[in-house]
């Protein structure tokens, strides 16, 4: 009877008309690379329906203060296009798995003209209603220190340390304290042995009787 | 029992010495700015605005990271200490000494020691200007820090 139920619920999600869930697309927020090095932008996606064979990924990149957009990588049917004429020639890999739902691409060798906003845009069909999202890459000669990493880095070794004493002391102290309990308990028992060979060597303490008032 | 009491009145003063030295971003005052480890203050027409302090390499950002981090430490410690003083108020047996708060009053001596003297050396070598009430505060709260762990070390419990 369970059964029956659970089929029927599987069957009528199923074929039920799908409410309109958009597909949810998700990359990181900002990248910061080094000059010369390579950047893998990563890009997923959420769909309430299975990867369809018709998937597909693009990749959009607007320069940093321009409104001008141009496509750099493309997947669809299976098949990974990526830019052969303009400024990311040769140097975009589409290295994602679209299976996975994931839609990630490499860019080799990067220059400060890379700086920009990559915009991913995933389409599941028939789930196709969704908001592209977009990842900022800033290029730069030398790493910045991100703001708190040292802050946080130095709170966080003086109180591990704090917390690593406290758990030593208190384990020293319970191991401590079981040995002696151990040597106590075994202490005991050998005296218990002693005592009950006495035993009949103990008398009883003499009752003394006090005249009633 | 009035040691006590004056004793707790101490910690909390140092407690809060401590928090307004790192809360507040007034470490070096100008006329028309007031900056500090977390932000700058600065006047524009009459009001104040709160501006991100410079980056590296024009103000050391990553000994600002250390400052920042050793005060924070300071306050932390401070608390944890009187915290751990009430627990062993009760709990330490007669005759003993209040170690422990002893040690994180003094741990926290250290790090305002640290992040003062850091942010002594390091910034505003050759600019014109004072030094504002948190830097003050800052090494005001060591002393008295210094002052309250040597009491707790001396002192037992009756």
């Amino acid at each position: 009877m369970l059964r029956v139920l659970a089929l029927a619920v599987v069957v009528l999600l199923g074929i039920a008309p799908e409410p309109s869930q958009a597909i949810s697309i998700y990359t990181g927020w900002e990248r910061h690379a080094l000059v010369g090095s390579d950047i893998r932008l990563s890009c997923s996606f959420f769909s309430w329906r299975f990867v369809s064979d018709d998937v597909s990924f693009t990749w959009i990149y607007r320069p940093d203060g321009s409104r001008e957009t141009v496509s750099i990588a493309h997947y669809a049917g299976g098949e990974a296009y990526t830019d052969n004429k303009g400024r990311f020639k040769d140097r975009v890999e589409f290295v994602g798995n679209p299976k996975r739902r994931d839609g990630s691409i490499l860019i080799k060798n990067l220059d400060f003209s890379d700086n920009g906003t990559f915009t991913c845009d995933a389409k599941n069909p028939p789930d196709i209603v969704g908001r592209p999202s977009s990842v900022r890459l800033l290029v730069f000669e030398n790493l910045p220190i991100q703001a708190g990493v040292i802050t946080g880095a130095i709170i966080g070794v003086v109180l591990g340390l704090l917390v690593l004493i406290v758990v030593i002391y208190y384990l020293m102290r319970f191991l401590v304290a079981r040995r002696v309990f151990s040597l106590s308990v075994s202490k005991h028992g050998k005296k218990k042995k002693e005592g009950s060979q006495q035993r009949q060597l103990w008398t009883p303490p003499p009752l003394t009787c006090y005249p009633l008032p | 029992m009035l040691i006590l009491i004056g004793l707790s009145i101490l910690h909390l003063a140092t407690i809060i010495l401590l928090l307004v030295a790192t809360i507040d971003n007034a470490w070096w005052v100008t006329e028309g700015m007031s900056t500090d480890v977390w932000a700058r203050w600065i006047l524009q027409n009459g009001a104040w605005n709160y501006t991100d302090l410079p980056d590296l390499p024009s103000y050391p950002s990553d000994y600002l990271q250390a400052v920042q981090a050793t005060s924070v430490l300071a306050c932390i410690f401070s608390i944890i200490g009187i915290f751990v003083f009430i627990a062993q108020l009760f709990t330490l047996p007669k005759g003993q000494r209040f170690t422990i708060s002893g040690v994180f009053q003094i741990l926290a001596c250290l790090f305002i020691m640290i992040a003062a003297s850091i942010y002594t050396d390091r910034f505003h070598i050759n600019d014109k200007g004072n030094y504002g009430h948190s830097y003050i505060l800052a090494w005001i709260a060591f002393g008295l820090t210094f002052i309250s762990s040597v009491v707790y070390f001396v002192l037992r419990k009756k």
